[in-house]
């Protein structure tokens, strides 16, 4: 129990203290958020550009912008939002160069659509989860760049809503249609993609 | 849209968790008594539970280390430059009080014992800004050659 509290107060106590070292130049403080946030921060910029080379590229462009600003960081804001909406703003730089239209808030109808595969069934537990992670993963990877940020923020990261509201930088009700939208979008996606069948591959359920 | 209706539209972010508590209970309630929609909700939560297992891509080797090394850099490159601001701004305030101070001193010098080493002095503003910039010119070649001389040692570095 005693544990339980302390682990549960390390983590902001820990993070505030390296966040101020790092207001200070401290470079061991860059190391332990460095390695504190490595694959969270890689993995959201993945999801983002899509492109490994691209994500490495942000992922450094991402620190070098918080060694740049982090003396004028607020330290009454949330650090971690902070960082993923500097990761995220460099990502949306970069995509608007690449592909503008891609930004915008797509209408009901601008999800993309598949045609129809057929997939044969899983044999194996490690094969039905790689399917369904597969899947899953291509149709995340389908949906558009907004849609795919509020999911990995939501089930990835994990962020309370409040905290997506203040990466994305739009009020909370915006965060939850988006939230509803992009589930929609995924979820037609797969349907479509795989009608007729399980489409998280394995789960023994159906769409009514 | 009556209440069932209201619930389905409700049902994916309940399973996000993004409802609010009475909503929640709502839903809740709701599902308690539909099996349609405690299916529907069934669908969503494990949409959201596939997501949340997705496997976490894993940054590539040394890609954590260059970056360490490039914000390290630029962190030390910053403070320098922080560093070099707090020396100019000393050093203007510091040139300025020593012009200042010192001029009543050399013209009471030269005007008296030693006036005769400079006979101009007669004309005080004309000798003033000669002294002044005499001491700046002298203080920013120091300047530019200390800059020159650190950038040097940092690309050699």
């Amino acid at each position: 129990m005693m544990l339980e509290a302390a682990m549960s107060w390390e983590g902001p106590v820990g993070l505030e203290a390296e966040v101020a070292q790092l207001r200070r130049g401290d470079l061991d403080a860059l190391a332990a958020l460095l390695a504190r946030y490595q694959n969270r921060l890689y993995r959201y910029l993945l999801r983002l550009v899509r492109q490994p080379a691209t994500a490495e590229d942000l992922f450094q462009q991402t620190w070098l912008r918080v060694a740049e600003r982090i003396r004028r960081y607020d330290p009454r804001r949330n650090f971690e939002a902070w960082l993923f909406a500097v990761a995220r703003n460099l990502a949306i730089d970069h995509l608007r160069k690449i592909q503008p239209e891609s930004l915008d808030e797509p209408s009901d109808q601008g999800i993309p659509r598949f045609e129809p595969v057929s997939a044969a069934p899983p044999v194996l537990d490690g094969i039905v989860v790689q399917e369904r992670n597969s899947r899953l993963g291509a149709a995340l990877g389908e949906l558009p760049v907004i849609y795919r940020d509020v999911l990995t923020l939501r089930f990835e990261e994990e962020m309370k809503l409040e905290e997506i509201a203040e990466v994305l930088g739009t009020p909370l009700s915006t965060v939850k249609t988006r939230l509803r939208r992009s589930l929609e979008g995924l979820r037609r996606t797969l349907e479509t993609r795989y009608p007729g069948e399980d489409w998280l591959g394995g789960m023994e359920r159906t769409i009514r | 849209m009556n209440e069932h209706a209201e619930i389905r539209e409700l049902l994916s972010l309940a399973a996000a968790g993004a409802l609010r508590r009475e909503e929640e209970e709502r839903v809740a309630r709701h599902i308690h008594e539909c099996a349609e929609c405690t299916a529907e909700f069934e669908n969503w939560q494990s949409l959201a539970a596939g997501l949340r297992r997705l496997p976490t891509p894993q940054p590539p080797a040394g890609l954590v280390e260059r970056t360490r090394a490039r914000t390290a850099w630029q962190l030390a490159a910053e403070g320098e430059q922080r560093w070099n601001h707090g020396v100019l701004i000393f050093l203007v305030l510091f040139g300025w009080t020593l012009t200042l101070a010192s001029w009543p001193v050399v013209r009471l010098v030269s005007g008296g014992l030693l006036g005769w080493l400079d006979p101009g002095f007669e004309h005080t503003w004309i000798g003033l800004v000669g002294y002044t910039a005499l001491v700046w010119v002298t203080g920013g070649v120091a300047a530019a050659m200390l800059a020159l001389r650190r950038r040097r040692e940092r690309r050699l570095a």
